[in-house]
């Protein structure tokens, strides 16, 4: 658990779209490196950190470069929760859900940089109550 | 061409017994009832290390925050309590609980649009004329008679490997054979760039296969598809 009042602190230190970005970033290749050691998932693991690295980066773009105290808290209990596991299996999991709750947390989507991207795919559209749709200002 | 009930092996037998747990059932409704960003919550926190409500509630403060619909909270609060419930039966219970909520959900939004004419069953395999039967069923399939579904359902996108594939892209071939056009897909209850990812990589057939994601999760309940 992030310390409530030493998050308050740090947060207030570099409680900006940036800086939460940059440690998201870090985490998420952190937590790659700890799923690497399953060596048969070596190519998947390095297409996800590769492809979610951009879309993490690119939500330092994505919005107001000051955040709320609740996104700035979200981002960095995401980043705790994830520092907290042990098991590479669990890791793997988490290489694809971690970006998107950050993505949910600073309002923007994970998917429109790199390869491999939905919005250039032949996927369907996202559903219309899609947090991504949303975010998009696409939805209700 | 017709359907056919799996085989109650040992391991079947023990997985029945959790597909029938209440949990799965509770959940299962939730989730088909709920927002991609509930369903992304759900999909965290039983997965998480942390199983106090309180984390979570801070993770996604565009589910539980002041500003949020009461009516909103309130579904999510239930969403979270039902997933928190399945990381609390333990490492080991867990996946078995989440692929049986997968399967449990594809059921319900498959239901929406399933009649009396096309029913939607469970832990079925397919027989075709001359075709060696597969050995593991389908998870869920829709039993029309002009056109069948299976559904493969899988928690995360590691799921999706070449014997899944082959398995689906074979019974759509042979339903063809049959001149029985049968949709194929998997269902993976995780963000769909991961799942492309994982496709980008696999020499499995799978150009005739259906993929839903969780973006998409609902569609499996829109007529017409």
């Amino acid at each position: 658990m992030v310390p409530r009042e030493g998050a308050g602190r740090y947060a207030r230190r570099v409680n900006d779209r940036l800086g939460a970005t940059r440690r998201a970033v870090a985490a998420h290749r952190d937590l790659g490196e700890l799923a690497e050691t399953i060596e048969d998932e070596w190519q998947y693991i390095n297409d996800l950190v590769d492809a979610y690295a951009l879309g993490l980066e690119s939500l330092a773009e994505a919005g107001p470069r000051k955040l709320s105290q609740a996104q700035a808290d979200a981002v960095d209990e995401a980043i705790a929760e994830i520092g907290l596991i042990t098991d590479p299996h669990k890791a793997i999991d988490w290489l694809s859900t971690f970006p998107h709750v950050i993505g949910l947390a600073l309002g923007g989507s994970v998917d429109g940089a790199g390869p491999s991207s939905a919005s250039g795919s032949d996927g369907p559209e996202p559903d219309d109550d899609s947090p991504f749709r949303l975010l998009l200002g696409r939805g209700r | 061409m017709r359907f056919q009930d799996a085989a109650r092996d040992a391991r079947a037998i023990v997985y029945a017994g959790i597909q029938a747990d209440p949990l799965v059932a509770r959940a299962g409704a939730l989730l088909a009832e709920s927002t991609t960003a509930e369903r992304l919550l759900a999909r965290a926190a039983m997965n998480g290390e942390r199983t106090d409500g309180e984390t979570w509630r801070r993770i996604f403060p565009t589910l539980f925050g002041e500003d949020v619909d009461e009516k909103l909270r309130n579904h999510a609060e239930l969403v979270l309590a039902a997933s928190l419930e399945v990381a609390e039966r333990g490492e080991a219970a867990r996946s078995s609980y989440r692929g049986a909520i997968v399967e449990e959900l594809t059921a319900r939004l498959l239901a929406r649009r399933a009649g009396a004419d096309a029913p939607v069953k469970r832990e079925r395999r397919v027989l075709f004329d001359g075709v060696r039967a597969e050995i593991h069923p389908y998870d869920v399939t829709v039993e029309s008679a002009e056109r069948p579904e299976v559904y493969d359902c899988k928690w995360g996108a590691r799921g999706i490997n070449a014997d899944v594939l082959n398995q689906l892209d074979d019974a759509r071939s042979h339903a063809a054979d049959e001149e029985m056009q049968m949709r194929v897909a998997i269902v993976v209850f995780d963000a769909r760039r991961s799942c492309e990812i994982r496709l980008d990589r696999s020499t499995a057939e799978h150009g005739g296969t259906g993929l839903i994601a969780m973006e998409s999760l609902n569609e499996l309940g829109e007529r017409g598809r």
